[in-house]
């Protein structure tokens, strides 16, 4: 009799404890899959944007043939000026000296409103934080990206100073407005990759707000390269 | 001893198909809670085969340590030390040594029946 009541009791707790196991076996093995997805869905994305890049480049080599062909054979005058013409489009939109539009994401980001203690620094976006988020949208295949009206080239600098943040020499200060042209969806998951760069800053309370937007409009570099050291090698360089 | 097997895999069954999730952050927690519980259980029947179970100190037991397991991990994050590796460490080993102790009281409970059977036929 009071051995059947220590097993009534035992098989309860048993019982009980067989719940938790499946319920934190639940848990973890949604976690594993979430972490899974989100890999498959970025590699799938870049497979697609490699292949796609792939097919670009082909029909990008075919037209530079012609051109070379017109431009040995001296024929087609008019072609060739309308192909350097749009060459030279190209380049300026290259090199950031012109305004583009496009779809893109919109990534606001702004030091955080709570202080729990800690070093008071680490509630602040920093200089290395606006770097790591334009490298993150780089990765992502982002076209142009700008900072609160700066247009990110190859020659920008994001720099501390002091309180506020030196992009292109300009003093820009929070909140943080990135703008950026490109996949919308591979942006937004290049910055959300778990132990990225949004994943990072969060737990110190520093808001990032991604969206997507169909229209995104990059000023142009204003500064001016003045381009006094460098020079062309000569008998390498382009090709 | 086949009811709290049947009844453990009946709540694992449960908690499975329920299909509850635990919110990330809490993921932890419970793992730990788990573990203190397995040694409750174990501990229980250990004092089984002691012939000292008290259905008192089983169940507070269960809950109480499960609880401390918990608060010992929720502070060891609050103060930025890994107090889990603790709560792994002593759980664990006491899970194996209430389980070698079964198994021994397991091993050597047929033995005195052969004996006996063997002053019987003698």
């Amino acid at each position: 009799m009071r051995k059947n009541h220590y097993i009534y009791a035992l098989t309860l707790i048993c019982m009980f404890l067989g719940m938790i196991i499946g319920v934190q076996y639940n848990t973890v093995k949604k976690q594993n899959s979430l972490t899974e997805n989100q890999r498959l869905t970025e590699l799938t994305a870049t497979l697609k944007k490699v292949q796609e890049e792939n097919e670009a480049l082909q029909a990008h080599l075919k037209e530079k043939e012609e051109t070379i062909e017109n431009y040995e054979t001296g024929l087609n005058y008019g072609a060739a000026m309308e192909s350097l013409q749009k060459e030279i489009e190209q380049l300026r939109i290259f090199a950031g000296v012109t305004e583009v539009q496009g779809a893109g994401i919109l990534v606001t980001m702004n030091d955080s409103s709570t202080k729990n203690g800690g070093d008071s620094n680490a509630y602040l976006v920093h200089a290395e934080d606006i770097l790591s988020v334009i490298n993150e949208l780089n990765v992502g295949g982002a076209e142009a990206i700008s900072i609160n009206g700066q247009r990110i080239v190859g020659e920008s600098s994001v720099s501390c100073a002091g309180s506020i943040v030196m992009v292109n020499g300009e003093r820009i200060a929070a909140p943080f407005e990135f703008k950026a042209i490109g996949d919308g969806d591979i942006l937004q998951s290049a910055l959300k990759f778990p132990g990225g760069v949004v994943d990072n800053l969060a737990p110190w309370g520093i808001e990032i707000i991604i969206h997507k937007e169909a229209n995104v409009v990059i000023p142009p570099y204003t500064q001016t390269s003045l381009w006094k050291t460098s020079g062309l090698v000569q008998g390498g360089g382009e090709k | 001893m086949i009811a709290p097997v049947f009844g453990l895999i009946c709540g694992v069954v449960i908690g499975v198909v329920s299909g509850v999730v635990i919110p990330y952050g809490y993921a932890d927690y419970v793992a730990i809670a788990i573990l203190a519980c397995l040694d409750s259980v174990l501990g229980g029947i250990y004092a089984i085969s002691q012939k000292q179970f008290d259905l008192k100190i089983f169940a507070t037991g269960f809950f109480c340590n499960g609880i401390l397991a918990v608060g010992l991990v929720w502070l060891g994050n609050q103060l930025n030390i890994t107090l889990s590796i603790a709560a792994v460490v002593v759980y664990g080993s006491r899970i194996f040594n209430n389980f070698s102790q079964i198994r021994r009281f397991l091993l050597n409970k047929p033995k005195k029946q052969i004996i006996v059977v063997t002053e019987k036929g003698e």
